[in-house]
């Protein structure tokens, strides 16, 4: 996908921000967060998740 | 969606895309991956569903449709929706003009008189035998086109076929010595068709495809996400269609007649009424593309030849409740969806009837102006409505054929497409001019997962370090309605006429009933789309960004909704990574 480009900057870092390795972990998703539904069996980036699906592959392994 | 299990080895296919509709029907192949809609041996590309039997001789297409007016007894139309359908629960309502559907052993069939000698008996033919004997012309003419048999095709077929449907279907084809690779949905062939195009971005959108036909609609809402598509919500309807815009003209062009032939009422003969619903369709085809028509036939009843004309405008007066009948379907799917319109990116219109200028332009008022709607009278760069579930069908079958049977199979099974989709947006904090938190949407709500999107957001201007903060967003609908006219007035001294602002409580994802669509009472009202900030989900800091850098954000959701955030000056190398475990 074509990477948007926001031209609205980033807030400066609060003073006295600290974490490991500069990152804060506070929430996370939850069954919750998402539904199950059906992707449509059709063009040539749903070949691309079956393939990854079925050959169990990360995005970064199917990069490779 | 079985693929048969006994077809062709891939290297020896031949396929097609194969729209299969009630009214017409098209073929396409794709060369160089573009796909192509095949015109038959009588030129057409739309060619019509029905077949007629003259003294034994098989006719289909245009032809056929011609004996409508002589030959309606021997000829057979409409009947694409009967498969897989027990008798008592079809419509037979466009049949009535041709040969009617009955039951016998069971399943919908038709009488008709195929054989050549004078005192041969009619024979009895299931809807299927029908299909297999029509789907066998079509295949003829495509492999005539191509100079080599055709083997395999994708088909479409609507999105509330059955299973039942679509065995019938799978049967009819494989009786007539067709594989099929795959059925897929016409709602989804169309938006393929158009992310085919070379020009085509792959973006995040949210799409109605409108599937305007001669005897239904169907209209579904697909959210497209990283070329994945999933429909939230389909609506079907049988009573706003072609059909209906040729009785508009028929019962137009009668009353005329009438005027001028008192007591002959050309609906009242069957093959007086047949002529008058072939020009009617022929006068509104013209009324698409020219704004005045004409309508002529000779001997439409006693033997009178009758002429006439329409302009468009009058054609639109006359058809207005059915058309406003398309803006309500389309309305009432939106809604199903639990969107609103202004949630809609693209509207794709589809389908014969949807060269009709007045229908695009009846939805351009329904949505935003930033909507785009592909239609051939509101963008010039559209793709012919009429072509396009056959050219997604075409496409479709280029990219599998090469696949075995067992593959399509595995591929196209629940395990692989049922996956979660996430509720809620995803996304980074960014600052606006006037200090306010706002959010930058990274991946979409309905987005599929695993997924995987990245934002390049600009950092502060004297640079430095740099919060990443990484939530939950929603949308909202935000209504500003002007004071009401008198009061402003009164008070009008000096201060810009304060907007009253209401926030509608419907949000996008919600089953919103509550999202209004507004009947346009108060005409000055403005409404937008605002996103909300929800729940943290993590922070991370870039430090010693330089001036004017920019940031890449990078968010990886995997199927069991693990997430991971990578950030980084965009031209430095390490960078912050963290994974938040579901
Ligand atoms: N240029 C045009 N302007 C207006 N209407 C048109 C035009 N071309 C075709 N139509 C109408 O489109 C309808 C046929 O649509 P389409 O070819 O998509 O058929 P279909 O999908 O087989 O229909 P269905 O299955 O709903 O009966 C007919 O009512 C026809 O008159
Ligand atoms: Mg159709």
């Amino acid at each position: 996908m074509a990477t948007t480009l926001v031209s609205l900057p980033l807030p400066a870092l609060p003073e006295g921000w600290a974490a490991e390795k500069d990152f804060k972990p506070v929430g996370k998703l939850t069954k919750d967060s998402a539904a199950q539904r059906a992707i449509e069996p059709v063009g040539p980036h749903f070949l691309a998740h079956a393939r990854r699906a079925r050959h169990k592959r990360t995005f970064s392994e199917d990069d490779r | 969606m079985s693929a048969s299990k006994t077809g062709p080895a891939p290297s020896d296919r031949v396929a097609i895309g194969i729209t299969f509709g009630n009214s017409n029907s098209s073929i396409a192949y794709t060369v160089d991956d573009k796909a192509e809609v095949i015109a038959n041996e009588d030129g057409d590309r739309q060619i019509p569903t029905i077949l007629s039997y003259v003294d034994g001789e098989e006719y289909y297409g245009q032809q056929a449709k011609a004996f409508l007016v002589r030959n309606p007894k021997n000829t057979v139309a409409y009947f694409r929706d009967f498969l897989g359908k027990d008798f008592k629960s079809i419509d037979p309502t466009h049949n009535h003009a041709s040969v009617h559907p009955e039951e016998a052993n069971g399943v919908v069939s038709f009488t008709l008189k195929d054989k050549a000698e004078e005192d041969a008996a009619p024979s009895v033919l299931s809807v299927e035998e029908v299909s297999t004997r029509y789907l066998r012309r079509l295949i003829t003419s495509a492999s005539e086109y191509l100079g080599k048999k055709v083997t395999s095709a994708v088909i479409t077929i609507p999105t509330n076929f059955n299973d039942k449907q679509k065995a019938a279907l799978l049967a009819a084809a494989a009786a007539a010595d067709l594989e099929v690779l795959q059925l897929i949905s016409e709602p989804v062939a169309a938006v393929l068709a158009y992310d085919a195009r070379p020009e085509a971005e792959l973006k995040d959108k949210i799409v109605v495809v409108a599937e305007l036909g001669g005897t239904r609609s169907d209209v579904a809402v697909v959210a497209s996400r990283g070329g994945l598509y999933t429909v939230l919500a389909t609506a079907h309807d049988y009573e706003f269609a072609g059909f209906a815009l040729d009785n508009v003209l028929m019962d137009h062009f009668a009353k005329e007649f009438l005027k001028k032939n008192p007591g002959k009422d050309p609906r009242e003969n069957a093959r007086s009424l047949a002529k008058l619903k072939m020009e009617a369709e022929q006068t509104k085809k013209a009324l698409s593309l020219g704004t005045n028509a004409s309508f002529s036939v000779e001997s439409l009843a006693d033997g009178i030849d009758f002429s006439s004309t329409i302009n468009r405008l009058r054609y639109e007066t006359i058809a207005r409740n059915v058309l406003e009948g398309f803006n309500r379907l389309v309305e009432s799917v939106i809604k199903k969806a639990g969107l609103d319109v202004l949630d809609v990116d693209e509207v794709i219109l589809s389908g014969g009837t949807s060269h009709t200028p007045r229908i695009a332009a009846n939805f351009t008022n329904i949505f935003n102006p930033s909507t785009t709607i592909l239609a051939p009278a509101t963008t010039t760069t559209a793709i012919n409505p009429s072509e396009l579930q056959a050219r997604g069908a075409a496409l479709q079958a280029s990219l599998i054929q090469e696949y075995e049977a067992d593959d399509i199979e595995q591929s196209t099974h629940a395990a692989v497409t049922t996956v979660p989709h996430v509720t809620n947006a995803i996304g980074v904090v960014s600052v606006s001019e006037s200090g306010t938190e706002v959010f930058i949407p990274i991946i979409f709500p309905e987005t599929a997962v695993p997924a995987r999107r990245t934002v390049l957001v600009a950092a502060p201007k004297a640079g430095g370090d740099v919060l990443v903060k990484i939530v939950e967003g929603n949308t909202h609908i935000k209504v500003t309605k002007p004071e009401p006219k008198k009061a402003a007035a009164g008070k009008a001294n000096g201060s810009n006429s304060k907007a009253a602002m209401v926030e509608d409580a419907g949000e996008s994802g919600d089953e919103g009933d509550e999202s209004d669509f507004s009947d346009d009472s108060e005409d000055e009202e403005k409404r937008e789309k605002v996103w909300k900030i929800g729940a943290t989900l993590a922070e991370a800091a870039i430090r010693g960004v330089k001036k004017g850098g920019k940031v890449e954000v990078t968010i990886n959701v995997t199927a069991d909704l693990t997430v991971t955030v990578t950030t980084r000056e965009v031209g430095s190398k390490g960078g912050v990574r963290g994974t938040l475990s579901a």
